[in-house]
């Protein structure tokens, strides 16, 4: 007689959590740039994607740079602690000057202004990269670089070194970043801004300032975001920001958007709904993406201002 | 970058820029009324002419004026030109008019607007192709696939009840996607949906496409010829703006216009707005499938590839370009955008346009008249001193030649240098080339002079060794974003524009 | 500064006007309408054109160079040894780019409205073909592709007579394909991810059909393109799968797959690719690997030829357009002997080719059949030995 439960299939179950996890710590990552400036803003940031896909080819260079993956200078955690170190600099920085060139001056200008400024800048980066990097795909090759290994936990449950690095990371990065925004100075200046831009320069504090900072590390999270995809699936090339940034916006939407846990809540929820439903839904991985797109509607139907955000009022 | 926008509107040329002069919120100041004077001012000079000579040509004049040289078009030039330069500017300007009913009178920020040209295509070559075996005539087809769309549109307008500003543009952006995903996998294949009642059918043809679509049959007349689809499409376009242009000043336009300056007053007002996003959506939808079905004959077929972001960002930089609102913005837009990325598919063109637009820009954008000449004789001087230098140097350095240059690339050989394995050098200096374009911006006076010498050369530079290579693929694509930033920080309702879009 | 802004608009817009009626006015008039169907006779004179359609730019340009660089190669070695000289006006289909197909049939339009053009070479993609179709018959202009498998391409008769290929279409990969995996490797159960895009879609379809007729259990999945995230896929492959077959078109991919798997426990299982994946990239995942590959002589001289003037790659993707530049240029040469051609007589020369096996590359006569097929059309199925593929059937 056949139970009216199929067995669970453990095995299919958590490799779907785990590569949910790890997929979704990448997209946390891109969705607390998004909400960081968002909050500060107001501003759909389109290029943060690009940002992203520039972070994983600056860790791609410094590798080269080191050496490659199969002999590199140092050894290979040190060369990945540097990849990450150069590209959160390196893209801190290209935010910064983002912010000052392409949305500085329009910040006072009608709101449709900056997003297709923000269109623009997007549509340059990633053109850039492809005139100057090309359209084939680059490899980290993690396999050569750090050997990578398989862990197995009962007979059911696999994870491989990589995968707990990014994870915990990624988590690291989040726990830094609440820190920051909670405890310091700059980050009180921040939620300042984010509140009232107006009050918060009347207080004396330098809102350009705080906007530049914000940008720098939202684009650095973004980056080290690129450096993780990059040692995890190996495969960076110049148009991998454009999906990854829309599933970053979802993931700070989803959260609520301006909300810091929101965004990391909003990104592993992403993730999991793609791992999963790539896992047990007919057309899985065809549909994938409209598994989260009807997360995306059931949200704004139950409750438009995210998960942890708080509901907007229009101002008159 | 032409000139010190990015110093803000209403500090006067060449003034010392006070710290965070720009930045400062203007409290209580209405940036709009705030720079009602200097657009009374823009009457000036040689434009100003033109601008005020075009107010005072009657509407019916002014839609001549702007067709009349298209209609011209077809009898001095061949097939394959009428097609590239003609029949393609008139389907993308047909395309962004709908696009502006949407983006530039209701200010609705929609993402998703090229699904409705994809599902136009699609739906017409399923009722009229060899691939399905409906062959519809186009006299029914057409109006069907036109009432269609905007139905599919009202669906969509829907959400634009609850979601506003980037909420909007991000659902409107996935239900492109979706629908890429759909006609990507309707083949009735293995990773097709089975549907209620009748299962699995081929709808799309999949990633296969959906091909042998018939040409448009009116009444048993069939159109077959490049010319005949181009006259089809130009008298489309001059009935389509006729119309938009009454709707724009009916009651309905001025609602519409209400409903984008600010929302929140206009419902004030008791202005039906939910009414007017989806009469928006409707009609956005409704032009653009129209347009799919001229588009998906021409091309006798529909692949899932063709309906994607990439057309979305060609249709919204046309728009953006021509100016939010304005109906003969766009029909500039459309040249422009397709026009001079044609151009630049033969080197040699694009070589002309380039340094053309380049001192062209120079002699418009600089003040007073002697600055642009100082800084075209010094890049010309400065390059040829640093050609003799690295030749002298380093002969490796200016061995390289370009090919079929004609006497402007023959004299450029002796100018700007042509490193015989440019890769390396042309990328790093591609990055210089943003740092000092940057530069130009914040600095003022003599200095930008002295700043745009080396810039202008070492823009030829990299034109020559790195993006003409790409000159139809990544580099037209670059000067498109760069020309959106630009556009945005001098003038961010376009270039015809009228409009303060707020998306709120 | 807005004035400014509006004053080189409305410039570039006179510059794009100027610039288009100069290049109409210099352009040959109206060579021929599509109601003469190339009848028009064309004086063939000492430099004979060519259209060459590929993407030289866009997502798919890393593979569709080698196709240029092979007929470029063809270009050279035949001008080298002939008096009269053949050019190629080349036209960038951009396959795969944001505006799809229109770039190729803007190529078309180009090419049949090109008075002196007679034949073409492409394009790349099979829903180019297509798209292309209309404009290029309308002008009468036979067009070889090196890259279009798509079965119906020959087979709906939309086009016969003036598209021609020199790959053998997705029917002859499936069958070999499917042939060796259940009568030489005796699999039972087959996972097939397919990667959304035609060609991919197309040979998935057919091999899982034959597999099926054939008693084996298949299971089917799809991936994105651009996605480089295989585990939540790779979980759902049970664990006593026999062999993935992965009709994709990128070797990185196939090797980020191949990496994962191993990753997620799942080395042991076979791999299977197609034509896309006949790489080193590939082939270096193991000896798990097998692929197919479309009929090419590597020990071909002129492989070597090309190797020595390309910095050591080979390019094999490439190896059928030079073929089919051949196949144009010996059309022409045969309908230009009395020193002038019409379209239509290229055309029929075209499908009159034959090239014996000792002159062909692909290691095999080249003869086309009724719908433009090649007679003769085997696959090839290597298997990766020590990261290297060696010809096993």
């Amino acid at each position: 007689m056949r139970s009216l439960f199929p067995p669970v299939d453990w095995s299919l179950f958590f490799g779907e959590l785990v590569s949910g996890l790890t997929l979704g710590s990448i997209y946390a990552l891109i969705a607390l740039g998004y909400t960081m400036v968002y909050g500060i803003l107001k501003l759909l940031n389109f290029a943060h994607g690009d940002v992203y896909m520039v972070g994983a080819f600056i860790a791609f260079f410094v590798l080269q740079w080191l050496g490659g993956p199969i002999s590199p200078a140092v050894t290979g955690w040190l060369a990945i602690a540097i990849m990450f170190a150069v590209a959160m600099l390196g893209c801190g920085a290209l935010g910064v000057g983002i912010e000052r060139f392409a949305y500085r001056p329009l910040r006072n200008a009608p709101r449709i202004a900056p997003l297709i400024s923000a269109l623009g800048v997007s549509i340059f980066l990633q053109n850039s990269a492809l005139l100057l990097w090309g359209p084939q795909f680059r490899d980290y090759n993690t396999f050569d670089l750090i050997g990578v290994k398989s862990y197995s936990i009962g007979k059911n449950f696999f994870i491989s070194n990589i995968q707990i690095l990014t994870i915990a990371a990624s988590i690291g990065l989040m726990i830094v970043l609440t820190l920051l925004v909670s405890r310091t100075r700059a980050g009180k200046a921040m939620r300042a801004t984010s509140f009232d831009r107006e009050a918060a320069e009347m207080m004396g504090i330098s809102v350009d300032r705080v906007i530049s900072f914000t940008f720098f590390v939202g684009s650095a999270l973004a980056a080290a975001g690129g450096v993780m995809f990059g040692i995890v699936f190996g495969q960076i090339f110049s148009l991998m920001g454009f999906t990854a940034g829309l599933k970053g916006f979802t993931a700070a939407v989803v959260g609520g958007i301006g909300s810091i846990p929101g965004a990391m809540l909003g990104g592993f929820l992403i993730g999991l709904t793609e791992a999963f439903s790539t896992g047990y839904l007919p057309g899985g991985s065809t549909y994938a993406n409209l598994y989260v797109f009807a997360l995306l509607i059931a949200m704004f139907l139950i409750r438009p201002s995210g998960l942890l955000g708080s509901p907007v009022i229009r101002k008159v | 970058m032409p000139d010190g926008q990015l110093g803000g509107p209403g500090l006067p040329e060449g003034a010392p820029e006070l710290p965070d002069a720009v930045d400062r919120p203007r409290v209580g100041t209405d940036e709009w009324v705030a720079q009602v004077e200097e657009r009374r001012e823009a009457g000036k000079g040689l434009t100003g002419l033109v601008a005020r000579g075009w107010e005072r040509v009657p509407a019916p004049g002014r839609l001549l004026l702007l067709l009349g040289p298209f209609a011209v078009f077809p009898f001095i030039t061949n097939e394959g030109n009428l097609f590239r330069y003609g029949l393609i500017t008139l389907i993308y300007a047909l395309l962004a008019l709908g696009l502006n009913i949407v983006v530039g009178f209701a200010g609705l920020l929609d993402l998703g607007y090229v699904a409705f040209f994809g599902f136009g295509a699609y739906l017409y070559g399923i009722m009229a192709s060899g691939h399905s075996g409906h062959h519809l005539q186009a006299e029914i087809a057409i109006p069907i696939v036109v009432v269609a769309s905007a139905l599919v549109g009202l669906l969509l307008g829907l959400t634009s009840w609850r979601l506003l500003g980037d909420y909007l543009a991000i659902v409107t952006l996935f239900f492109l996607q979706a629908f890429v995903i759909f006609v990507n996998n309707a083949n009735g294949g293995p990773s097709d949906f089975s549907y209620p009642f009748v299962g699995r059918v081929d709808l799309t043809g999949g990633a296969n496409g959906l091909d042998r679509i018939d040409p448009l049959n009116f009444f048993g007349f069939k159109i077959s010829t490049t010319e005949g689809y181009y006259f089809y499409t130009l008298i489309a376009l001059a009935l389509v703006m006729t119309m938009l242009y009454f709707v724009n000043s009916s009651r309905t336009g001025r609602a519409w216009r209400a409903l984008r300056e600010d929302p929140l007053a206009a419902e004030a007002m008791s202005t039906p707005v939910n009414r007017l996003k989806l009469l928006a959506f409707m009609f956005g939808a409704a032009t653009a499938g129209f347009t799919g079905t001229i588009f998906g004959a021409v091309q006798s077929g529909a692949f899932p590839g063709d309906y994607d972001v990439g057309l979305l960002i060609t249709i919204y930089a046309i728009v953006i370009l021509g100016g939010l609102g304005s109906l003969g913005g766009v029909v500039i837009g459309a040249l422009i955008v397709n026009g001079a990325p044609e151009l630049l598919r033969s080197s040699a063109n694009a070589r002309f346009l380039f340094y053309g637009v380049l001192v062209l820009a120079l002699l418009v954008a600089m003040r007073p008249w002697y600055r642009p000449l100082v800084v075209l004789v010094g890049t010309i001087a400065f390059g040829f001193a640093v050609h003799a230098i690295v030749g002298a140097a380093w002969s490796r350095g200016t061995a390289g030649h370009i090919e079929g240059g004609g006497a402007l690339g023959r004299g450029l050989e002796h100018w700007v240098l042509l490193p015989t394995h440019p890769g390396r050098i042309a990328g790093w200096a591609y990055f210089g080339l943003i740092v000092a374009a940057l530069a130009l911006t914040m600095v003022r006076g003599w200095w930008r002079v002295l700043v745009l010498i080396p810039t202008l050369y070492l823009a030829s530079f990299v034109w020559e060794n790195k993006l003409v290579e790409q000159v139809s693929g990544a580099t037209r694509l670059i000067l498109l974003g760069a020309l959106l930033v630009v556009i945005m920080n001098a003038r961010p309702s376009g270039i015809f524009g009228t409009a303060r879009v707020e998306v709120a | 500064m807005r004035k400014v802004v509006v004053a080189a608009a409305l410039a570039a817009a006179v510059a794009v006007l100027a610039t288009a009626a100069w290049g109409a006015a210099k352009a040959p008039k109206k060579a021929s309408s599509p109601s003469n169907g190339g009848s028009a006779l064309i004086k063939c004179g000492k430099t004979r054109l060519i259209g060459l359609m590929a993407p030289f730019t866009g997502p798919a340009a890393s593979i569709g160079i080698n196709q240029v660089h092979w007929a470029n190669f063809y270009k050279n070695r035949y001008n080298k040894t002939h008096k009269k000289k053949i050019k190629f006006v080349n036209e960038d289909t951009m396959l795969g780019a944001s505006n799809g197909t229109a770039e190729a049939v803007k190529g078309a339009q180009a090419l049949g409205s090109n008075g002196s053009v007679l034949g073409v070479v492409g394009p790349a993609g099979s829903n180019e073909v297509k798209a292309v179709t209309g404009a290029l018959k309308g002008s009468g202009l036979g067009f070889v592709s090196g890259s279009a498998t798509n079965t119906t391409l020959t087979t709906d008769r939309t086009r016969t007579g003036f598209f021609f290929r020199t790959v053998p279409p997705d029917s002859s990969q499936s069958k070999s394909v499917s042939a060796y995996m259940v009568n030489t490797l005796k699999v039972k159960r087959v996972y097939i991810v397919d990667d959304q895009e035609a060609y991919s879609i197309g040979l998935a379809d057919e091999v899982q059909a034959q597999l099926n007729a054939k008693g084996v259990r298949v299971s089917r999945d799809g991936v994105s393109q651009s996605q480089s995230d295989f585990s939540a896929i790779i979980n759902k492959i049970p664990r006593n799968t026999q062999l993935v077959y992965l009709p994709w078109q990128l070797p990185p991919k196939g090797k980020a797959f191949g990496q994962q798997m191993k990753t997620l426990g799942r080395g042991g299982i076979k791999l299977m690719g197609s034509d896309g994946l006949f790489d080193p990239l590939f082939s270096g995942l193991g000896n798990h690997v097998y692929d197919s590959f479309f009929p090419v002589n590597p020990s071909d001289a002129r492989v070597a030829a090309f190797k020595k003037s390309h910095g050591g790659k080979s390019e094999l993707f490439g190896a059928p357009s030079y073929v089919a530049a051949q196949v144009v240029t010996g059309a022409i040469d045969r309908a230009c002997k009395d020193g002038k051609a019409t379209r239509a007589e290229v055309r029929r020369q075209i499908k009159r080719t034959s090239i014996a096996v000792k002159t062909s590359l692909l290691g095999l006569p080249v003869k086309f059949d009724r719908g433009g097929d090649m007679v003769k059309r085997p696959f090839g199925i290597y298997h990766s030995v020590k990261g290297i593929f060696v010809r096993v059937a």
